[in-house]
């Protein structure tokens, strides 16, 4: 049986000197190596979510807190971010700020994470290849960070995270930024990571995205926890749009070749389905 | 590497101050200044420049280096000339008169010594920086036990003009499309310049605080760690001679500095 990677526990936090709360008594497990999306509207406590898996909150963001969120059995709240940094990784929306500003080449900048946890240069060169590997950056670790594409720091950004071996990787709307080339790159990786093990949390817009690959969805609204289930059970509600939650295309199509009776059944997630229950319809 | 192909078609002085310890560089750089300023009266100042001026044309750096010193240094003399000179208070001996003010001698010394020994600082530090990089300087000396936060507090500083500049440049062009005119005289512009302002701060902010958890997320703060560096700095059998000469360099100007004061010779 798989172990709890991330538990929490009726977590609800209110920035300093912000009137309501930001989150709500959200509750909610991961188990190791599953992906959870995270959606929901501008404002519906998303990043707050992140910030307290990864324990920016409440150490770099103070306010008032209550209920818990466990990694791995411990609280983040009894551990410094960077303990929790070496089992939670976190990528941000801004490539461009997640750049150490101290590094001239791309390798350097890879390595970051891992010269401030003191691993010997020889070992810092060989994860930094096979992190470069990972994430097709090979022919960029001689260049300069700062002069690369939107895209490119993006995978840097992940790359340096990434060599620090985090047991959960939280992204919180990082491919908003990019191009859909760039996006779709950073997308692949993160999935292939999944596949090899790894606990995803991930906050996206892209609804058709969170249908092909979350396990799990998770649906705030204005902080409050709406819906928590497999992309067929959020996604299938019909009221989940009232939540301020958009849902794939290929949920409206069918849903609407449902209820004209051209083509009845279950709503679908995908494209393929989608498109064999637009041709029994087009059929009759 | 495309800088291992610059590096080897450089001149063969500038490949030798490449290879140079970084730390080392520093070091010399603060010491030759160090010895100009404790030296009494502007020739050593005048010698060490001279010396920097041959280091920089030996390295190829002739023209970057003289637009450095001749931007600062010849308005800086002339202002300083003119205010010692004219009205130090230690004038005794005069060697011009031009009816409004008479030129005294040593204040037109300390005029040179000071603008003298600032250009040996600044030339000495050009040259150490065109030749190693910040982050190899600061991977140099957080080997030597500097603080990890004032190494990052140097390396972040050095990047946030050139980071501001880009961002004001972003907003520059999304207001520029949006009809903003920026071109004309100087005072038409920095009108216009002047609402990007609140922009580029309140952005910079922002972007400061998402670095910082950045920092906190990538370790930054990890207690009892020792941070390592990726860098391998580069150490030469010359550094240690170096720093030796710069530190007898200083000895000579202080010897010189207390002969001096006590009236046994005169410089």
């Amino acid at each position: 049986m798989a172990q709890t990677a991330i538990s929490v526990s009726d977590f609800s936090f209110r920035y300093r000197e912000a009137k309501g709360y930001a989150v709500r008594h959200l509750s909610f497990e991961v188990e190791e190596g599953g992906f959870l999306c995270v959606v929901g509207s501008n404002a519906s406590g998303k990043s707050t979510l992140c910030n307290a898996l990864v324990g920016l909150i409440p150490h770099h963001f103070r306010g008032k807190s209550r209920g818990s969120v466990r990694v791995f059995g411990e609280s983040v709240a009894e551990r410094s971010v960077a303990e929790t940094s070496s089992e939670v990784g976190f990528v941000f929306q801004n490539p461009f700020n997640q750049l150490s500003y101290t590094t001239d080449t791309v390798a350097e900048e890879l390595a970051y994470g891992l010269c401030n946890r003191g691993v010997p240069r020889d070992e810092m060169e060989r994860r930094v290849i096979e992190v470069a590997r990972a994430i097709h950056l090979e022919g960029l670790l001689d260049r300069n960070p700062l002069e690369l594409s939107g895209g490119q720091v993006q995978r840097v950004a992940l790359g340096s995270t990434l060599i620090l071996n985090p047991r959960i990787l939280v992204l919180d709307e990082c491919t908003t930024q990019l191009d859909p080339l760039g996006s779709e790159e950073i997308f692949d990786i993160v999935k292939r990571l999944n596949s090899d093990g790894m606990t995803i949390v991930m906050v996206d817009h892209d609804m058709e995205r969170v249908a092909r690959c979350a396990d799990t969805v998770l649906a705030l609204e204005r902080g409050n926890q709406v819906a928590l289930g497999t992309p067929r059970e959020v996604f299938g509600d019909e009221h989940i749009t009232d939540h301020g939650v958009d849902v794939p295309d290929y949920v409206r199509i069918t849903r609407a070749l449902d209820r004209a009776g051209l083509a009845p059944g279950e709503v679908e997630l995908t494209e393929e389905p989608t498109v064999d229950r637009v041709r029994e319809a087009l059929g009759r | 590497m495309g800088n291992e192909i610059d590096e080897r078609e450089a001149p063969r002085l500038d490949r030798w101050l490449r290879s140079l310890n970084p730390g080392a560089k520093l070091l010399v750089a603060l010491l030759l200044g160090v010895a100009a300023l404790v030296f009494p009266g502007p020739a050593l100042a005048g010698v060490l420049v001279l010396v920097l001026f041959a280091v920089a044309a030996g390295a190829g750096a002739l023209g970057s280096f003289a637009k450095v010193m001749f931007g600062f240094g010849v308005p800086a003399s002339v202002i300083l000339v003119f205010i010692q000179g004219f009205y130090g208070s230690s004038n005794a001996t005069f060697i011009a008169d031009f009816g409004f003010a008479r030129l005294g001698l040593e204040g037109v010394l300390a005029a040179l010594k000071t603008v003298g020994t600032v250009l040996v600082f600044l030339g000495g530090f050009f040259l150490m920086n065109r030749t190693a990089t910040p982050s190899e300087l600061v991977a140099d000396l957080t080997e030597r036990g500097l603080s990890p936060e004032a190494g990052y507090l140097v390396l972040a500083s050095l990047n946030v003009v050139p980071q501001m500049r880009r961002r004001m440049a972003t907003i520059q062009e999304a207001q520029t499309a949006r009809g903003l005119e920026l071109s004309g005289g100087v005072v038409s512009r920095l009108r216009a310049a002047l609402p990007l302002l609140g922009p580029v701060v309140m952005s910079s902010l922002t972007d400061a605080q998402e670095r910082s958890m950045t920092l906190e997320t990538h370790g930054f703060h990890l207690k009892g760690a020792r941070h390592t560096t990726y860098r391998a700095v580069r150490r030469s059998r010359a550094d240690a001679p170096l720093v030796m000469a710069a530190v007898t360099l200083v000895v000579l100007s202080v010897v010189a500095c207390v002969v001096t004061a006590l009236g046994l010779v005169s410089l």
